[in-house]
Parts: structure tokens; sequence; C-alpha cells
């Protein structure tokens, strides 16, 4: 049976497109690779308990927090991070744009979780309600908003993503 | 032993149960890890080895077979709120997965398997499947075998432990015609209950023919209610019904948790706030 457990495991992810292959131990969270390993600090460690929303990516496509994700079960997943909204040229995407435009962050430090959510969300519904918009970001917590803007933010990014789509 | 954990990651069921089987209760199970992971975060829980559930088929998928649907005990919540067959047939548990806390990253990464073995009072989702009569397969070395949730739930002190794996979760599809309803007393959209209820109420005309209620989020473990309030069938809902209903329900509350979602006097009047509501929203939906 002792042939059966790891040390540590390897794992295969894509991160914004790139491949990475690592070694990592069986403890380390998703966040902490992503910071300590990849240094893409743009990812933010909060509350650690998976309430605050701020170290959101996206895995495999579906919005997940990094802190309370186990890198080692994840082999082979395609992993976005905020710093993989940017559009190639390095320009800010649509819905950066859209944030910046309506304020929808103040200190920023749960941006990486709105943003990510938000993305999410403008895939499946190019048209969101307050209330779909609300569903949508329950799982980030802003202290400087007050969420007023930040639903601003989405619903111009809305706007924006379809004048980019016709 | 190394001062780190180790990493186990069963391909089938069978290797699963080796695994769990050789070793101590250090081991954990992690699937999702949205219950695991916080307590490792904080040092309330150190694994010695984290036994990865992930690529086993078996936990997986959505299926129905002789009248039941099977739901793998690794289908992550977003997947229960959106599945054809359970928004159809079980629409309640659908409602109820959609209710669950922590926000979409949550629903995309917590498993219905480990909001059960959980048995954290505050979620969402057991006053639905106790609601509905569930019953779960659980594997250990000693084989798989299959019993009611809520006699499993008797037994357990905190999870299955380390030797017990739940596999999937059987489910009868709801009556046609049933009201169903699942109602959660919440302070901010992504958080914890302080009081929710499920029913699921049929009726004849107006009458009522059958009840399930079960309250969660007021006690230790969900408080089934359907027998205490079993005289409610041949009646029909009325505003004195509905208030012995609310004191019934409230005095079958014998040890209220006093937390910081509120404490026990008030969480034992808003289980029967709940239930009430419930069964009348159940009873508005039915038809």
């Amino acid at each position: 049976m002792e042939d059966m457990l790891e040390d540590t495991v390897l794992v295969n992810l894509r991160v914004n497109g790139k491949l990475h292959e690592l070694e990592i131990p069986a403890h380390k969270s998703l966040l902490d690779l992503l910071r300590e390993d990849l240094n893409m600090t743009g990812t933010h460690m909060g509350c650690m308990t998976g309430h605050c929303g701020a170290c959101t990516v996206s895995i495999d496509g579906r919005v997940a927090k990094s802190c309370i994700t186990l890198a080692a079960t994840l082999s082979r997943a395609k992993i976005t991070t905020i710093e993989g909204l940017t559009e190639e040229d390095g320009t800010l995407s649509p819905i950066q744009q859209a944030f910046w435009d309506e304020a929808g962050f103040q200190c920023g430090y749960c941006a990486p979780g709105m943003l990510m959510c938000t993305a999410e969300l403008l895939e499946s519904n190019s048209d969101p309600s307050d209330s779909e918009i609300e569903t949508a970001l329950a799982g980030n917590l802003c202290r400087c908003t007050g969420y007023q803007s930040l639903k601003r933010a989405v619903k111009a990014a809305a706007v924006k993503a379809k004048e980019k789509a016709s | 032993m190394s001062l780190y954990p180790a990493f186990a990651r069963p391909r089938d069921l069978g290797q699963a149960a080796e695994i769990m089987g050789s070793l101590s209760t250090g081991a954990m199970i992690i699937a999702g890890g949205q219950e695991l992971m916080p307590s490792v975060n904080y040092g309330a829980l150190m694994p010695e080895v984290y036994i990865d559930v992930g690529q086993i088929a078996a936990l997986k998928g959505i299926s129905e077979e002789a009248g039941a649907i099977q739901i793998g005990s690794f289908t992550v919540h977003r997947d229960v709120q959106n599945n054809d067959l359970i928004q159809s047939k079980l629409p309640l548990l659908s409602y109820a997965a959609a209710q669950i806390g922590g926000g979409m990253q949550v629903h995309n990464r917590g498993t219905i398997g480990g909001n059960i073995v959980a048995m954290h009072p505050l979620y969402d989702i057991l006053p639905s499947l106790l609601a509905l009569g569930a019953e779960v397969d659980v594997l250990s070395d000693v084989g798989e075998v299959r019993v009611a949730l809520a006699d499993l739930m008797k037994d357990a002190r905190h999870g299955l432990g380390s030797e017990s794996l739940l596999v999937r979760v059987h489910l009868k599809p709801m009556m046609p015609g049933a009201g169903w309803s699942y109602e959660k007393l919440k302070i901010t959209a992504g958080g914890y209950g302080s009081a929710n209820a499920a029913a699921i109420v049929t009726l004849d005309s107006s009458k009522i023919t059958s009840l399930r209620v079960v309250v969660g989020a007021v006690s230790a473990l969900p408080v089934d209610m359907s027998d205490t309030l079993s005289d409610c069938c041949g009646q029909a809902w009325s505003a004195h019904l509905a208030e012995e209903v609310e004191a019934r329900s409230s005095a079958e509350i014998k040890e209220p948790l006093s937390d910081h979602q509120g404490d026990g006097e008030w969480r034992r009047a808003m289980a029967g706030v709940m239930a009430r509501g419930a069964i009348e929203a159940a009873i508005k939906k039915a038809g």
C-alpha cells in the first residue's frame, strides 16, 4: 500500500495558456502555487476560509476559490487568473475597462474575484439582471464600494462585451 | 512518516477501499476541498494523507434506473442545480443546491457528497435530502452498504470517519403534483442561514394528503418534523393550523444552537416560522 502514497505530486497546469510542470508538496493550495511558484500575485490571499473570494481563479472554465483548492488534485487543469483576462496586446479587456470606467473597485483587493465571476457570468448571460449579478458575485466580499458601483460595472461590461462581439 | 502529508490517488473504488483500510485516522478524503481546506488552512485539521477521489468514475454522474435517481457523490452543486433530470424530477433538490452559500465558486467545486458528510448544521442540502427520503451507498473495507441517510446521521459524529467513503445518493422522484419549498432565513446573499426548512406537500382538493418537513440550521443536525406534524394530513391549511404548526415545530427543537447566527431562543422561534413558511409555500405550488 505504501507504493500508492506520494510525498510530492507532479502536476501539469496550463495557466493563462502557458504550460507549467511542477513537483509540489501534497498540501499546497492552488493559491500558494500561483503566488509562490509562478510569482503571479494578481490572485490575492484574503480569508483562507473560502468566504471572501479574493483568491478566485477559473479552473477548466469555472470559477473557484484557489485558497481552498488543493493544487495536487488539479493535474492537467486549465487555469485562468486575473492576469489572463488582459488582451494579448496588454490592453484591458472589455470587462476590466468597464470596472475601471465605473469605479468597480477602490482598494482592488477583491477585484480578482469580482472580475473572474463577472467573466463567467457574461459567458452565459449577455444581459444579466440585478439579481443575477448579485447571485454571480455572492461569493465575493468588497469592503469599499458598497457593491453599487460593482453592479454598474458588470452592466457596463455586458454592454462592452456585446459591442465587441458585434 | 514525512513531516509533510502524503498524497494518494485511487483509480477506482477497490483501490479507495484498500487505501482507506490500510491507513490510520490521519488520512482524509478530499473531493472538492470546500469543507476540508478551510479547516486545514486554519490548522484545525492536519491530514497525514490526502486521499484524492477525483479520479474515481463511479463517484460521478447523475442517472435514472428502475424509477430511482442516482447522484454520484462527486457531483458538484452546480451540476445538481442545472441537471435536467434533477430539475424535472427533484426540483426541491435543484433549488436547495442553488441556495448553498459561498457563491458561484463554491457551487463549482463543492460536492453533494462533501456537503452530506460534513454534517454541518448550517449547510443547505441535508434538510431537502431528508425530506426526500434519500438513501446513500457507503463504501468501507468491508464493502458497500446502502443505508437511509437519516439512519447514517443518527450514527455519525462528524462525517463518516476516515475509513468510509460516500459513493452515491439514491432518491425517488417527487410525486407529480407535489408542492415543495426550501425556505432559508439569511442575512446576506451568499451567507449561511439562521434557520431553514424543506417541505414537500401533496393535496387532494384543498386537504393535505402527505407532508414532509425538515428544519435545519437550528440544532446540531436537521430535525424531521414529519411525524410530529402528521396529523395535518386530512386537514385544509388555515390560519389556525399554521399557528399550530409553528408552535409545535418550535417546541420540537430541544437543544437550539446559539452562535453567531443568532441566540438559541430566537433560533427556536425561527424554526417554527421556517416550517410554517415552507409548508405554506409548498401548498401554493401543489396541484
